[in-house]
C-alpha cells in the first residue's frame, strides 16, 4: 500500500505511451494506406525521369486507301545533363555530328535541369542517329520520334491541313479531327536518385499507340488530274486562282477537290495566311453567272411555267426591266427560240423572262431550297456563307438578274450541291470528305459518315427534263466543248463578271463549268472555275468546258463508267471533226466491208476475205480521221 | 526470492538491437558507398559498439544497482564537467551545427548522451532520499528542478534541442511519479509552453520547423524537405513495402538515412507491417520496464528502473512522432535504430541496468 500512489501514476503513464504509440501506428497507417495512392504518384514523378515517345499520327487514306498523310520514324536527342560526365566532349561530339555549332549542343548538355531535348537533334534520320548511339555517352538518350509526311505535297494542302512541331494537328482535317489522329503517346522511363544518376533499376517503357486512320471518300487518282488540269490553266491563262470540285452527285461524297494556289503543308510558314485558310471550292463567294441558270430552269419545269419545247421567246438582244436595260452576252440577240434553245444559248433576256413568269417569292424559295444562303455543310473548316438579295428588297431588277445569275454571290460547293440535286431526281444532300475513322488495332470503326438528305427540292420528273436540257446543252449549245464522244454529257457554262468595291472590274472574270455524266443516270459532276484568266476569249465555254471535259475523261477512267449509246447527236460547226457511228461489219467480206466503212480511214490485217474482228467496235461514235482496223480470215 | 533476469527483456533488445543493424545498413550503403566508398562503413562502426553495448549490457546486468546510489554525484559531476568540456571549441567538435562531440578519429562520444542515465540516476536517488520533502514545492522539488535546468542549459548550449527535451521530459515525468501535486504539473506546463515560445523567439529557425510541420508543402526545398522527404519514403512502402535493400529515398533523396530517419526507410522497405513489429517490439521493452518498476521493492529502483524505460520510450516516441509527421523535427534519434555509438551504449546500459533490477524482484 506504500506504493499506491507511485503505482497510480506509472500505470497512467503507461497508458499514456500506448495511446501515443497508437497515436503513431495510426498516422503511419494514413500514410501508407489513405495518402497511398497521392504519394506513390508523387514519387513516382520524383524517382524516374520521363522521356515522351510521341505517338505516330494516323493515317489518312483516299477511298482505295492510297496513303495522303502519314507518319515516318525519326530520332530525337534527349540529354540527362547530371549523367554527363564529360561535357565538352560529348558536346563536341554530337556537334560534329549534327553539323551544327557546339555552343548549340553545350547549352543543353550544361543546362542545370533533369531532361532536355537538343532543338538541333530532333527528327534525325537513323544514319545520323546511329553515329550518336555509336559514341555511346551515358546521359545522351536517342528516342524515337515521328514526322509527318504528305506524299502529294500541296496538291491537298487545304483540305488535309498540317501539323506543328509537336505533331498536333494546326489546319485542315490534321485540326478537325485531331483527336483521333493523335494518338496516345508513349513514355521511356528511367529511375535516378536524388543526385540525378541512373539507377540500375529496368527501364520502363510503355510503347505508344499510332492514331487512327481517316479515310476520305476522295480518290487520288481524280485528285491529281484535277490538280494537273488547274495548274496547266493556271499556266496557259496566267489565271488569279482556279479551283475544281468533283463529286458523286448522288451522295454527296466529294471525289476530288482542288484549287490553285496552293501550299506546301511541310513548310506552311513560308506561306502568307489568305493562301493558307482559303480553300477556294468552299469559301470562295462569286457571282455564278450562268452555271446559276441551271437553278432558274430547275424552278421553270418545277412550276411548269412554260413549256420548254414549244413555247418560245424572241430575244432582240436586250431586255428593258424596270426603266433599265439588260444585254445579252450575244450582241443582236438570239432571235425566235424555244425556251429549250434559250437554255441551250444561255440568253440572258430568255432566262429574266422565266424569273418574271416565277416571280420573287417562288424563285427565291426554290433559291433557298437548293441551299444557296447557307453553308452547305460540309466537314471542312472555312466554309462561305454566298449573299442573296433580300426577298422583301427584291424589286424587277433584283428578280431580273437573279434568274440568269447576277447580282448574288455563291460558294463553288453550294453550286455543284444544288446542280447535283437538280440531276440527281431533286434529293439535296450534305456534301462530306470524310468516310470513316478506323481504330488501327481493334479494327473498329469509331466514326462514319453516311450520305446525308437535307430535303427534296424537285420532282424526279423536273430532275429527268432538266438533265435532257442541260445534255442539249452541251449536244447543241454553249457547252460544246464539253462533250465526249459514247458518253452523255450534260452541263453549263458560266461567265460571270467579277465586282470589285460594288462595281463590275473591266475584263476581268470569273469563268466556269460545270459537267455531268451520263446525262440520263449522272455518276459524277465536276465544276471548274477559273479566276481572271488572260489573253482568251472570255467565256466558260471556251476555258472551263474543255477543263471540265478532261477531267470527266478522268473520272470516266478511275470510276470505270461504262460507254453508252442513245446520246443526243452533237451538231457539228464547219471547225468541228465529224463523228459517225461505225457500223458493223464482222462477219462481212472485204469489198462490202470497204464500203459500209467508206466515210473512216480502213486498215486491213490478215490475207482473208472475211472480216472476223473490228477495232474500234462497231456502234461506237468515232472520227471520221480514225482508222479502223479489220482483221480478215 | 532471488530471481532470474527478465528475459523477455533481453530478447526483445537483442531482438531489435540486430534488427537496427540489419537496417542500417540497407538505409546507410548507398551514402556509405558515396562519402567513404565503402558501403558497409556504417554498419562496421554500429557492430563494433554493438558488441561493446553488449559487453556493457552484460556487466551492468551483474552489477548491484545499489552501487549507483553511492555513486551519483560522482557520476553526474562527471557528467557536468564532461558537458562543459565539450563546449569548448578544441575539445569537442561540431556535428551537424552542434558542439556536442568528442571526437576520437571518426569515432565520436556525445557527452549529452551519458548525461541523461546520469541525471536519471541522480533524480531518482534524490526522489529515495526526499521522499518526505516532495510533498512541497519549495523544499523538495525546486531543488531538484534546479539542477534539471543547470543541464538543460548547457546542453541547450552545444545546442543540442533533442536530447535537452528528452532529458527534461524524462525527468519530469519522473518526478511526476513520485507524488508530486498534480497541480504543479499543469503550472510547469504552462511555464514549459511560455519556455518554448522563448526559444523559438531566441533562433526562428525553430519556426521555421514548425511552420513547415504544419505545411511542409509550403517550401519543400527548405524547411519541409525532410519531412516530405520521409513521407515519400513511408507512403510508397504500403502494407508490406518495397522489400529489403529497396528503398529508393535512401539514393540521396532522404538526407543521411540512417540517423533519425531510419524509421521512414523501415516504412518504405518493410511496409505497415514492419511499422507494427517495431512498434510492438519498443512497447514489449517499455512494458517490461514499467513491469520492473512496478514491482521492483526498493523506492530507488522502481525510480530507476521506471526513469530508465521511460527514458528510451519518450525518445522512441518523439522520433517517430517527428518521423510520421505528428510535431516539428527536433532532432531526436530512433534508440537502438538510429545510427550512433553514443546513443546505442547509452541504450544497452539503459537495458542492462533494468536487468540488474529485474533479479531484485
Amino acid at each position: 500500500m506504500f506504493f499506491n500512489d507511485i503505482h497510480i501514476r506509472i500505470r497512467f503513464v503507461i497508458i499514456v505511451m500506448i495511446i501515443a504509440f497508437l497515436l503513431i501506428i495510426g498516422k503511419v497507417f494514413y500514410i501508407q494506406v489513405i495518402s497511398y495512392n497521392k504519394l506513390s504518384k508523387i514519387t513516382e514523378d520524383l524517382w524516374s525521369r520521363k522521356m515522351t515517345i510521341n505517338a505516330p499520327r494516323g493515317d489518312i487514306v483516299d477511298r482505295n486507301g492510297n496513303i495522303l498523310a502519314t507518319s515516318i520514324v525519326t530520332t530525337t536527342i534527349y540529354v540527362v545533363p547530371s549523367q554527363i560526365k564529360d561535357k565538352e566532349k560529348v558536346s563536341k561530339d554530337i556537334a560534329e555530328i549534327l553539323n551544327c555549332s557546339y555552343d548549340d549542343v553545350y547549352k543543353y548538355v550544361s543546362k542545370h535541369s533533369s531532361m532536355e531535348i537538343i532543338r538541333k537533334g530532333m527528327d534525325l534520320d537513323s544514319a545520323v542517329a546511329d553515329k550518336i548511339d555509336k559514341l555511346g555517352y551515358d546521359g545522351v538518350y536517342l528516342v524515337v520520334d515521328s514526322k509527318r509526311y504528305y506524299p502529294y505535297g500541296d496538291t491537298l494542302a487545304h483540305i488535309i491541313g498540317f501539323v506543328g512541331s509537336d505533331n498536333q494537328g494546326l489546319s485542315g482535317l490534321e485540326l478537325t479531327y485531331d483527336s483521333y489522329l493523335k494518338g496516345t503517346n508513349g513514355e521511356l522511363k528511367y529511375y535516378s536518385d536524388g543526385k540525378g544518376n541512373k539507377l540500375e533499376i529496368p527501364d520502363s517503357y510503355v510503347s505508344p499507340t499510332k492514331g487512327m486512320t481517316l479515310k476520305l471518300t476522295l480518290d487520288i487518282e481524280l485528285v491529281k488530274a484535277v490538280d494537273n488540269e488547274l495548274r496547266n490553266a493556271t499556266d496557259k491563262y496566267n489565271a488569279d486562282a482556279a479551283l475544281s470540285i468533283v463529286m458523286n452527285p448522288k451522295t454527296g461524297e466529294i471525289l476530288a477537290m482542288g484549287s490553285l494556289p496552293s501550299f506546301d503543308p511541310t513548310n506552311y510558314q513560308n506561306y502568307s495566311e489568305e493562301i493558307i485558310n482559303r480553300n477556294l471550292p468552299i469559301w470562295m463567294t462569286f457571282e455564278p453567272g450562268s452555271t446559276f441558270k441551271i437553278i432558274t430552269l430547275a424552278s421553270t419545269i418545277e412550276e411548269g411555267t412554260v413549256d420548254l419545247f414549244k413555247d418560245t421567246f424572241t430575244d432582240t438582244g436586250a431586255i428593258s426591266v424596270d426603266g433599265g436595260t439588260l444585254h445579252c452576252w450575244k450582241h443582236g440577240g438570239h432571235g425566235t427560240q424555244t425556251y429549250l434553245e434559250v437554255v441551250e444559248n444561255s440568253c440572258n433576256p430568255g432566262f429574266v423572262s422565266l424569273g418574271n413568269k416565277l416571280g420573287v417569292e417562288k424563285l427565291m424559295s426554290y433559291i433557298k431550297n437548293f441551299g444557296f444562303g447557307s453553308k452547305t455543310g460540309i466537314d471542312l473548316n472555312g466554309e462561305g456563307n454566298g449573299i442573296l438579295f433580300k426577298e422583301e428588297a427584291m424589286g424587277p431588277l433584283e428578280l431580273a438578274t437573279t434568274a440568269f445569275g447576277q447580282g448574288i454571290s455563291v460558294t463553288p460547293i453550294q453550286q455543284i450541291t444544288a446542280v447535283s440535286a437538280v440531276i440527281n431526281g431533286g434529293l439535296l444532300y450534305t456534301p462530306y470528305v470524310v468516310t470513316s475513322v478506323t481504330d488501327d488495332i481493334s479494327k473498329a470503326i469509331v466514326f462514319e459518315n453516311k450520305p446525308k438528305l437535307k430535303r427534296k427540292v424537285i420532282s424526279p420528273e423536273t430532275s429527268a427534263t432538266a438533265r435532257f436540257a442541260l445534255e442539249s446543252v452541251v449536244s447543241n449549245g454553249t457547252g460544246k466543248n464539253a462533250y465526249i464522244e459514247n458518253y452523255r454529257v450534260g452541263g453549263k457554262t458560266g461567265t460571270a463578271q467579277k465586282v470589285k468595291d460594288g462595281k463590275y472590274m473591266v475584263g476581268n472574270y470569273t469563268l466556269s463549268f460545270i459537267g455531268f455524266l451520263p446525262a440520263n443516270d449522272p455518276e459524277v459532276i465536276v465544276y471548274v472555275a477559273i479566276d481572271n484568266p488572260k489573253g482568251v476569249t472570255q467565256y466558260g465555254g471556251t476555258v472551263s468546258a474543255p477543263i471540265a471535259r478532261s477531267i470527266l475523261l478522268s473520272a470516266i477512267e478511275t470510276l470505270n463508267i461504262k460507254e453508252q449509246s442513245g446520246g443526243m447527236l452533237k451538231e457539228y460547226s464547219y471547225l468541228d471533226v465529224k463523228y459517225l457511228v461505225v457500223p458493223d461489219v464482222v462477219g462481212m467480206s472485204k469489198s462490202e466491208a470497204t464500203k459500209a466503212l467508206k466515210d473512216f480511214k480502213v486498215k486491213y490485217s490478215g490475207n482473208g476475205d472475211k472480216v472476223v474482228y473490228m477495232s474500234p467496235s462497231a456502234n461506237t461514235f468515232q472520227s471520221v480521221e480514225t482508222t479502223i482496223t479489220l482483221l480478215l480470215n | 526470492m532471488k530471481r532470474g533476469i527478465d528475459k523477455i527483456l533481453l530478447i526483445a533488445t537483442i531482438i531489435i538491437a540486430i534488427f537496427g543493424l540489419i537496417m542500417i545498413y540497407s538505409a546507410s550503403f548507398v551514402w556509405a558507398e558515396y562519402k567513404f566508398n565503402d558501403p558497409y562503413k556504417f554498419v562496421k562502426m554500429q557492430a563494433i559498439f554493438f558488441l561493446v553495448g553488449l559487453i556493457i549490457l552484460y556487466i551492468l546486468s551483474k552489477l548491484d544497482y545499489h552501487i549507483y546510489l553511492k555513486y551519483a554525484n560522482i557520476i553526474l559531476l562527471i557528467c557536468a564537467i564532461l558537458l562543459i568540456l565539450v563546449l569548448i571549441p578544441g575539445i569537442g567538435s561540431i556535428r551537424n551545427g552542434s558542439r556536442s562531440w568528442f571526437g576520437i578519429g571518426s569515432l565520436g562520444i556525445q557527452p549529452s548522451e551519458f548525461a541523461k542515465i546520469g541525471l536519471i540516476i541522480y533524480v531518482s536517488k534524490y526522489l529515495t532520499n526526499n521522499k518526505k520533502n516532495m510533498k512541497s514545492i519549495i523544499k523538495g522539488v525546486f531543488p531538484i528542478l534546479g539542477v534539471i535546468g543547470f543541464f538543460f542549459a548547457i546542453i541547450m548550449l552545444e545546442p543540442d534541442f533533442g536530447t535537452a527535451m528528452v532529458i527534461v521530459l524524462t525527468l519530469v515525468v519522473l518526478i511526476f511519479t513520485s507524488g508530486v501535486n498534480i497541480s504543479f504539473f499543469l503550472k510547469i506546463g504552462l511555464f514549459g509552453l511560455v519556455g518554448i515560445v522563448g526559444l523559438i523567439i531566441a533562433a526562428p529557425y525553430r519556426m521555421k520547423r514548425i511552420v513547415s510541420f504544419l505545411n511542409p508543402w509550403s517550401d519543400p526545398l527548405g524547411s519541409g524537405y525532410q519531412i516530405l522527404q520521409s513521407l515519400y519514403a513511408i507512403g510508397p512502402g504500403g502494407l508490406l513495402g518495397q522489400g529489403f535493400l529497396k528503398s529508393r529515398q535512401k539514393y540521396f533523396y532522404l538526407p543521411e538515412p540512417q540517423t533519425d530517419f531510419i524509421f521512414s526507410i523501415i516504412s518504405e522497405e518493410l511496409g505497415f507491417l514492419g511499422v507494427l513489429i517495431v512498434s510492438f517490439l519498443f512497447l514489449v521493452i517499455f512494458y517490461r520496464g514499467m513491469i520492473i518498476s512496478l514491482k521492483s521493492k526498493d523506492m530507488f529502483g522502481k525510480f530507476l528502473a521506471f526513469g530508465l524505460s521511460f527514458g528510451l520510450i519518450i525518445q522512441a516516441t518523439l522520433n517517430l512522432m517527428v518521423v510520421v509527421g505528428l510535431i516539428p523535427v527536433t532532432g531526436v534519434t530512433l534508440p537502438f535504430l538510429s545510427y550512433g555509438g553514443s546513443s546505442l551504449l547509452v541504450s544497452m546500459a539503459s537495458i542492462g541496468i533494468l536487468l540488474n533490477i529485474s533479479r531484485n524482484i
